[in-house]
């Protein structure tokens, strides 16, 4: 066993944290409270901390260097994340396109589809989002209904997509939809199609936290450029069911490490008001200090078993629910100890301001849902790693 | 990086399952824990001695594997629920050969050969195992005083005890031990309270004790927390085994999602706890890391987790786990018994805070 980073790792997380002392204006948290802020500008600092980490070559780190990568291991991936949420550091605009289309498109992507895409979606001058559930199909994902239908040599797009993160302020969205309507997997097809046209309509949606972060996406015959079909027809699924999988190792310490930092604002205020010797403080306290550290046990193991070259299984269904779930326990927690003030949204006056709490509180719900609910992941987990009977 | 054991280690466990499988499987032993006075195999406790088991603990020139192999030993037997002191034993040995030479030098080879039992008294509150200052006195060579919940105390061959001059040992006096059986929910436990006026050799002054102790405790902590490990995975395997066996309305009760579903949180907790552990064994061996806190987040998770796994594991079985004849009462059992031991999950949870990176900055 060896749960220490190299000595290179080491190196890097250091480089890291220098560069977001340097570069980093101020935690988001800081920008969320600032009155002068609006939903528009708040996306246009993301924008900014994304072009900021893209010319520093912090993203898609471990693509080649050609697509604007540097070859970069799991590591010092999970290191640089790890880093970026101790810091409160935005998340950026395009993590959906950095994260799955960017590896969709090197690895079944056409080389003019990765020319004309990745350096406009890495410098954030193209905001992407992601065109997958719909109102009837989101956990069991490939009864999708949305099709594409021939059109010349082009496509023409008809149904609805919901969820869409981002949506309000994308150009362009990637789409899963029917080429055939009788093949459940095999006629699903992936598509380029840009937002700015006539037979797409983007309405925001408004979410529990009172904010339109993301919306639904109704197309209309909207058009659907041969050369922007990723793969070949009918391609579509495998694709997206290889780069969901592609990013498992990056975000194994980020989780803990943010959680840390909410918990040291939850320990800075408690120590304020002087409530920090209280045995029942202290209980609900270490309790979720050893969680969150026994989340950081589960993503070291996971991070070292790939740096191993032992690639995750469905063992990361283990990592979505305990830190989804363990957020919301958090949550609860740090809000029920904060007394009235933990309800207190991030502008009003006397919140604290180390953690947006209310805020976290009311998001915290939404990780037990997003990316394979929990339910999910259990069902997952009993077949695939239990390999418990199934239903007749 | 690697989580993986390395090649010794990873044998050491075939070779230890396999060992455990064979000699010691729970219809062989339950008798033994059930009905029999001394309450764990004396014999295969000298095998393991001879094996060089019971010096785990040791430094490696001494024959010693280091802090991952003793969990994984630990490991391995809490998932044939092993009777007896075993741990209490390893941890007695250790103690002894962090003492100055001389007796406890003899103890230590013939508690480390297998040839002797020698186990720690420690705790004097009923209600409490945590360290803390003993009362217990060592004067004109001799022992005076009470300690509580020593396990298999009436079965050992010498006892350390903590005392306000520092750690001393009792060797068994010609009379036998003046115990009372404190008998507890796990019928393979050996429980008694121990009341000391007897001849007894200082091993160590009350600050060198202190440490030895210290140790001794994190040490069991970590043991337990390995052992109740085990018990976690041993438990699921025969709760997941059952329900694919067992049929109900004409199918496998295991393909209804709610049995699904729990099993599937039994696998969380269970290998949660084996990322905690094996983390807190390796700081342990390695020194790289607060090893005092990793092993109480080890600890203080395993407890509350193992009571879920252990728990639901009969709750799956249905009426017959509720029967004294079927196995997960006993995984529950020894599991309750580890977390009241080498700190509660109460103590840890404070060690752990106490020791937080958060609470620092």
């Amino acid at each position: 066993m060896d749960l220490c980073f190299s000595d290179e790792q080491l190196q890097f997380q250091q480089e890291v944290r220098s560069w977001i002392d340097v570069n980093l204006e101020r935690p988001y948290t800081e920008e969320v409270r600032d009155p002068a802020h609006n939903p528009d500008s708040l996306v246009e600092v993301r924008r900014r901390w994304q072009k900021k980490l893209n010319d520093a070559g912090y993203l898609g780190m471990r693509w080649a260097t050609e697509w604007g990568g540097r070859g970069a291991t799991e590591v010092e991936e999970a290191i640089l994340h790890a880093e970026l949420n101790r810091a409160d550091a935005p998340v950026i605009p395009n993590f959906l396109g950095v994260s799955l289309l960017g590896p969709a498109l090197i690895h079944h992507g056409s080389e003019e589809q990765r020319r004309r895409f990745i350096p406009k979606m890495l410098s954030a001058d193209e905001i992407w989002c992601q065109g997958f559930s719909e109102p009837s199909s989101g956990s069991d994902l490939a009864s999708l209904r949305t099709r594409a239908e021939p059109d010349g040599d082009d496509f023409r797009i008809t149904g609805q997509k919901v969820w869409t993160t981002f949506g309000p302020w994308a150009d362009w969205i990637f789409v899963l939809a029917r080429t055939d309507l009788e093949d459940r997997y095999g006629g699903i097809s992936f598509f380029l199609v840009p937002i700015d046209q006539e037979g797409v309509e983007m309405r925001p949606l408004k979410q529990i936290t009172g904010e339109s972060e993301f919306g639904e996406v109704f197309f209309d015959g909207a058009l659907a450029k041969r050369e922007h079909l990723v793969g070949q027809k009918g391609e579509g699924w495998r694709i997206a069911m290889t780069v969901l999988g592609y990013e498992r190792g990056a975000s194994t310490l980020a989780s803990p490490a943010e959680y840390a930092s909410q918990l040291r604002g939850l320990v800075s205020a408690l120590g304020e008001r002087g409530s920090l010797e209280q045995p029942v403080v202290r209980e609900k306290l270490g309790r979720l200090v050893v969680e969150n550290e026994v989340m950081r046990a589960n993503g070291l193991r996971t991070l070292a078993n790939i740096a191993a070259g032992i690639a995750p299984g469905p063992e990361s269904s283990i990592e979505k629910i305990f830190w989804s779930e363990y957020h919301q326990r958090m949550t609860d927690t740090a809000v029920e100890l904060l007394g009235p003030q933990g309800q207190l949204q991030a502008r009003s006056p006397e919140s604290r301001p180390e953690v947006d709490w209310a805020y976290q509180y009311l998001w915290s719900r939404a990780g037990t849902i997003y990316s394979g609910s929990s339910e999910i992941q259990r069902n997952i987990i009993a077949k695939r790693v239990l390999r418990m009977p199934t239903a007749r | 990086m690697q989580f993986d054991l390395n090649e010794d280690q990873a044998l050491l466990r075939t070779s230890t399952r396999e060992f455990l499988e064979n000699e010691a499987p729970l219809t062989e032993t339950r008798g033994l824990m059930e009905e029999s006075a001394e309450g764990y195999p004396k014999d295969l406790y000298a095998q393991l001695g001879e094996l060089g088991y019971a010096g785990l603990l040791l430094s490696e020139e001494d024959g010693g594997l280091g802090a991952i192999a003793f969990a994984v030993v630990m490991a391995e037997m809490g998932r044939v629920a092993f009777p007896g002191p075993f741990l209490d034993l390893a941890l007695a040995v250790r103690t002894l050969a962090d003492c100055d030479e001389g007796p406890a030098r003899e103890w230590q080879d013939r508690a480390s050969a297998g040839s002797a039992l020698v186990i720690m008294a420690r705790g004097e509150d009923m209600g409490s195992t945590d360290p803390a200052a003993p009362s217990v006195v060592f004067e004109d060579n001799r022992v005076q005083g009470s300690k509580v919940f020593v396990p298999f105390g009436a079965q050992a061959d010498a006892i350390v005890v903590s005392t306000v001059q520092g750690l001393a040992l009792v060797p068994r006096p010609g009379t036998g031990w003046n115990a009372t059986a404190l008998t507890t929910l796990d019928h393979a436990q050996r429980f008694v309270r121990l009341d000391f006026d007897d001849e007894a050799i200082l091993l160590a002054n009350p600050s060198t004790s202190a440490g030895l102790l210290a140790d001794s405790h994190r040490l069991g902590a970590l043991g337990a927390s390995a052992q109740m490990f085990g018990l976690m995975e041993r438990s699921l395997e025969l709760a997941v085994a059952y329900t694919s066996e067992r049929e109900a309305f004409g199918v496998p009760i295991g393909s209804f999602q709610a049995l699904q579903h729990r099993c599937a949180d039994m696998l969380i907790q269970t290998e949660s706890t084996r990322s905690a552990t094996f983390r807190a064994a390796w700081a342990e061996e390695t020194g790289t890391e607060d090893s005092s806190y990793l092993t109480s987040v080890a600890k203080a998770w395993a407890g509350p987790a193992g009571r879920f796994v252990c728990g639901q594991a009969i709750q799956l079985f249905g009426g017959v786990g509720f029967t004294w004849e079927y196995d997960p009462h006993i995984y529950l059992k020894r599991l309750k018994t580890l977390e009241q031991f080498h700190g509660s999950t109460t103590w840890h949870v404070e060690n752990a805070l106490a020791h937080a990176p958060v609470m620092k900055d």
